[in-house]
């Protein structure tokens, strides 16, 4: 007998493949309320069926040691990062940003090898774009578990875009995560020309 | 008269540290301090009311780098509690997913030691990035290590870095017959790199500890044939996984553990008094800045039979396999050696795993207050969960992380050595520093404060 209160997580839909060419990659710490973005986001495109060439992954804190220091740019064409970040927008914004937009110390690899960035190292040979999400409250370095309304809010318009970018038309899905968006009143925040 | 410098940040590891160091006027360390700079968290507080299912899942987000290890121990803490044991091919599953994410993590360790090494027979560091041979082979070698390491891990584990696949009471599913013969092939190929890429490592390793001066930052300094040897006793409870009972691993016994303040054990405040701008990476504290250890360090003090004790790989080694190489030197071997054992390890796992064997317990209790402990053998060292579940709610829980021991082992190992190569010793650590900070703290009566708080 199975303890009732606990459900199987979803399958992992490519458990012998590590990485694929197009790879998406949720990061930061729901252990710091809005920085659990990238974690949600992951969460809810575990839920859609996405071709083969597309691998989510949630990489809590682990991004440069276990993602960006290992990605083969042979086989890995296209890299999406979801998190936060401060661009000054109001909380739930979203944008999309570069490596080169990033400020120093951006995803420096907590190893700190040669103290240079783990994404500079592959930018030129795959294409990376970071999707932040203007946080509301971070509570850094107390632990704290729970997004802020906005940033629950992001969620659908944030899985839009990178559905989008990736060339996945999910018809009645993307319309529903629009409409869903807009009911919660995140689709005007994330409208303007500097935000997609 | 003695002098006082500061390396902060120390880096080429996981999170943030310093390392404070009273030298003499030759520059070699009279006392040293390492410590971590990383605010204490508080995982224990959000632990409580939480249930058993949910804890491990918070405590694996703690760390960047050994997320397997505290969901494995934080789950087997759990277990340990309400009484439950969990058949036999889950557990051959959580050692797969551990031995994978070991062999990981010394391929990744290897790209931090490698700058410090010359290449054999040259005068010419190492570089790991670079395009030219030998290196470029090397690296392929780490990379390609580490990809079998995390594919394993991620097929028996479900995802690779947060595994979804342990849980309370086993494994939610049992991998397929054909991924069983993946995982085979994947780790006859890791072994076969990974007795290459030891060989190499301990060449490089011996050539550097073997010469006379080794340089740091353009200056020659003299390399003591002591390094980073201490005399504080080692703790390790498996050869290669872990245990949560003390009939099967008489090696670890929480009573006789005990935590100090970071007070009663760092210096005071100083002033730094000794400055060397052509340190790496962009040289040592300002002259004239205050340090104060006793106060900056997040970390209380574990201590195993009253004194500091090291843990990790040659720990290990030591307490199995009879290992007795000391310093920076023979705790660098140590990992290296452990690479092969890592995958004849996975090979003998994988070759008991039946596919078609139950992964849950028939009965999983909801639990009666009963402490519960789980030590896992992280890449790094001795991880201990601890927790209380009753009625399926945890009541208490607390993490003794594997470099929360080393900081205190490594200080004292620091001693003896020039100043400059204190980081050498640290590194020898692979340290993991945030998630080293969670602090329990006794009072006058040894017991645990924060048990006391929740009882």
């Amino acid at each position: 007998m199975s303890h009732p209160e606990i459900s199987p997580p979803p399958e992992n839909k490519h458990p012998e493949t590590l990485f694929t060419e197009i790879v998406i990659v949720g990061c930061g710490n729901p252990l710091f309320t809005d920085d659990g973005f990238g974690k949600s986001v992951f969460e809810e495109m575990q839920k859609l069926t996405l071709p083969d060439n597309v691998k989510i992954i949630d990489a809590g804190l682990g991004g440069p040691h276990f993602i960006f220091t290992l990605l083969d740019p042979e086989v890995t064409k296209k890299l999406v990062i979801v998190d936060i970040a401060d661009f000054g927008a109001k909380p739930g914004s979203i944008t999309k940003l570069r490596v080169e937009d990033l400020p120093p110390g951006s995803y420096r690899d907590a190893h700190s090898w040669d103290l240079a960035e783990p994404l500079l190292r592959i930018k030129d040979r795959i294409d990376v774009t970071i999707i932040g999400c203007q946080p509301a409250r971070v509570t850094a370095p107390e632990f704290e578990e729970g997004l802020s309304e906005e940033i629950q809010n992001a969620i659908p318009k944030t899985i839009q875009v990178i559905l989008e970018m990736i060339g996945v038309d999910y018809g009645t899905t993307i319309k529903y995560l629009q409409e869903e968006g807009r009911q919660r009143g995140t689709a005007k925040s994330c409208g303007s020309p500097e935000t997609s | 008269m003695s002098k006082v410098v500061e390396i902060s940040p120390t880096t080429r590891h996981e999170g943030h540290s310093k390392l404070v160091l009273k030298v003499n006027d030759a520059g070699i360390i009279e006392t040293g301090n390492w410590c971590s700079i990383t605010p204490v968290r508080g995982v224990e507080k959000l632990a409580v009311g939480k249930t058993p299912e949910q804890v491990p899942k918070i405590a694996s987000r703690v760390c960047g780098i050994c997320p397997v290890a505290h969901c494995l121990a934080g789950i087997e803490a759990m277990e340990a509690s309400i009484k439950c044991e969990i058949p036999k091919d889950a557990q051959m599953l959580r050692h797969i997913v551990q031995l994978g994410n070991r062999a990981h993590s010394i391929a990744l360790h290897n790209i931090l030691l490698l700058p410090d090494y010359y290449i054999p027979g040259t005068e010419v560091k190492i570089n790991p990035f670079t395009a030219e041979e030998p290196v470029r082979t090397v690296a392929k070698r780490i990379q390609r290590i580490r990809e079998i390491g995390q594919t394993i891990c991620q097929i028996a584990g479900g995802e690779a870095i947060h595994p979804s696949n342990p849980r309370i009471g086993g494994m939610y599913r049992n991998c397929s017959a054909q991924a069983k013969t993946k995982m085979y092939d994947l780790a006859k190929e890791g072994l076969t790199l990974a007795h290459a890429q030891s060989e190499f490592m301990i060449a490089v390793i011996r050539n550097y500890h073997n010469r006379d001066f080794v340089d740091v930052g353009g200056k020659k300094i003299p390399m003591p044939k002591t390094l980073g040897f201490h005399n504080q006793g080692y703790l390790a409870t498996h050869a290669f996984y872990g245990s949560s009972s003390m009939d099967e691993c008489p090696s670890w016994d929480i009573n006789r553990f005990k935590e100090a303040r970071p007070f009663d054990w760092y210096m005071g405040e100083m002033e730094v008094s000794l400055e060397d701008g052509s340190y790496p990476v962009g040289g040592t504290t300002k002259m004239g800045t205050k340090t104060n250890p006793q106060m900056e360090a997040c970390t209380g003090i574990p201590m195993y039979d009253g004194q500091p004790v090291e843990v990790g790989p040659r720990a290990r080694l030591v307490t199995y396999k009879n290992y007795d190489e000391k310093g920076t030197c023979g705790q660098n071997i140590a990992r290296q050696m452990e690479y092969q054992d890592c995958f004849y390890e996975m090979l003998d796992c994988i070759d008991a795993l039946n596919p078609a064997g139950k992964v849950i317990a028939d009965y999983i209790p909801d639990g009666d207050g009963s402490l519960g402990w789980a030590s896992n053998e992280a890449p790094r060292g001795t991880d201990v969960h601890i927790t209380r579940v009753k009625d399926w709610k945890v009541q208490y829980y607390s993490m003794l992380v594997p470099t929360t021991w080393n900081f205190a082992t490594c200080s004292k190992a620091l001693t003896g050595a020039p100043w400059q190569l204190a980081e050498v010793i640290m590194r020898g650590y692979d340290p993991c520093v945030s998630c080293a900070t969670h602090m329990i703290v006794l009072d006058e009566e040894n017991k645990l404060v924060a048990q006391k708080l929740i009882q």
